[in-house]
């Protein structure tokens, strides 16, 4: 481990580190919460010998509530989301989710932002964010341009951010209280796992449980996080009952498209994208499942 | 092992220094901007209570208190840790009396080989600082990022719970 070999650049404000992005680019390392980047410089796996320490942008550290939005500055860490009332409240989905990234020690430091620029396709805080419909902010030195976070991910590692861009911000839609979420993810230990599937789910359902919209994401099984698009339209104005739950379960684990690696095999992880897909449903039906309280108090 | 340099090796002294306060003194360390704070901890200061596991986020010896917060100091480069306060096992000893929780744990037997011990401590810690009565889901939470590969487990929980859990 030869530390010496890096350059650490620790601006302390927004405009400063716009200013070093746009003059090194690609040659420089973005690290925030470190728990991805650290790894790399232990494992002497990384390229860049220059590294932008975001940790100062005091100014990115930020939850505000504008309307039905959710705007989340780049330096929130998942603890901070985990603690934050208007998340709660309003996208518990990812309070759940936060909570179970890493261990304790991870979510004091890892930052939401970080978990999008890492792009991983099994980046847990990923599949609610899609299902919060959630826009990402790249702001360079001369420009500023939103994307959703749909259309952000291009392949493992591959993103729309240019090399001279940052993440500031992440928007997120509020859920209509009352409707039904859940998260859920399989991984070989409780804490501290890499997930082999994870499902984030959002679904409006009336009075007798008939499906009135549904949204459906997971991560792990392509190679960017996706919408099941196919099984939502499937359950899209049906009554749920025991036969639909099998029938949309079974069709989202026909419709991933994962792949055998270390953790698990590309069938085991439909199999369990069945069952996770599965269990989170029938809570739905039973009425066990959790349900959005929402809430407009505008305080955290 | 090398004895010389040639000349045609230039040596840049990259080195950066970084004030923080550490178990309530204030330090100012000089080294490698991109070091982790456990090995700044470990081969710089002496603090020897914080150990290298795996190094990468996981098994969670090294775990520290940043601004009362558990968290792994692998994954901290010293230049982050600037104007912060880290709180390691050895200072959770206040006029040489160890803490509650290093009491409970010396009770319990609450360790074999030890060397997840302070990792574990400092974990609870953070768990006990935030929720003083912290239920068994919650404790188990809390240490869920520190490996014990002696298995003593029901031991640390054991002694937890006795200086925070609703059960004694």
């Amino acid at each position: 481990m030869n530390y010496s070999q890096y350059v650490v650049h620790s601006p302390q404000n927004l405009n400063e580190a716009l200013g070093i992005l746009k003059e090194k680019a690609s040659e420089i390392r973005l690290i925030s919460g470190g728990t991805d980047v650290m790894v790399l410089i232990k494992d002497n796996i990384i390229k860049e010998k220059e590294l932008l320490n975001l940790s100062f942008l005091n100014e990115l550290r930020y939850i505000h509530e504008e309307g039905n939005t959710i705007k989340i500055g780049a330096l929130i860490t998942y603890k901070e989301l985990e603690k934050s009332k208007v998340v709660n409240l309003n996208a518990p989905i990812l309070v759940d989710a936060s909570k179970t990234i890493g261990a304790a020690q991870i979510q004091n430091l890892g930052t939401l932002a970080g978990n999008l620029g890492n792009a991983s396709p099994a980046g847990d805080s990923i599949p609610p964010l899609y299902v919060l419909n959630a826009s990402v902010k790249l702001q360079s030195a001369d420009s500023e341009r939103v994307v959703p976070v749909s259309e952000f991910f291009l392949g493992p590692r591959k993103t729309k951010r240019a090399p001279n861009e940052l993440i500031t911000e992440i928007a997120i839609e509020k859920t209509k209280p009352g409707l039904y979420y859940f998260f859920k993810k399989l991984g070989l230990r409780e804490a501290n796992a890499i997930s082999l599937v994870s499902v984030a789910c959002i679904a409006d359902l009336d009075q007798y449980k008939k499906v009135n919209s549904i949204k459906l994401a997971l991560g792990a099984v392509a190679p960017t996080v996706m919408f099941a698009v196919k099984s939502e339209k499937l359950a899209t104005d049906k009554q749920l009952d025991l036969n639909l739950v099998d029938e949309i379960a079974r069709s989202v684990s026909e419709e991933i498209s994962p792949i055998t690696d270390i953790r698990g095999s590309a069938e085991y992880r439909r199999r369990a994208a069945y069952g996770l897909v599965y269990e989170g449903l029938y809570e739905v039906l039973m009425g066990t499942a959790k349900r959005v309280s929402g809430s407009f108090e505008g305080v955290y | 092992m090398q004895k010389f340099l040639t000349p045609n090796i230039i040596v840049l002294d990259m080195d950066v220094s970084v004030t923080f306060t550490l178990n309530g003194k204030q330090v100012i360390v000089k080294a490698p901007a991109a070091k982790s704070l456990l090995r700044v901890l470990r081969e710089d200061l002496g603090i020897t209570s914080v150990k290298p596991g795996c190094e990468a986020g996981e098994c969670g010896a090294c775990t520290v208190l940043m601004d009362g917060e558990a968290v792994t100091s692998c994954l901290v480069m010293i230049v982050q840790a600037e104007g912060h306060q880290i709180v390691t096992a050895e200072g959770l000893v206040k006029d040489g009396k160890l803490d509650p929780l290093q009491e409970a744990f010396v009770e319990e037997g609450a360790s074999q080989c030890g060397y997840c011990t302070p990792g574990f401590i400092i974990s609870a810690k953070g768990l006990l600082l935030e929720k003083p009565n912290p239920s068994e889901n919650e404790i188990l939470e809390a240490i869920g990022g520190n490996i014990c590969r002696c298995g003593a487990y029901p031991r640390i929980i054991n002694a937890i719970k006795k200086v925070g859990g609703e059960q004694h």
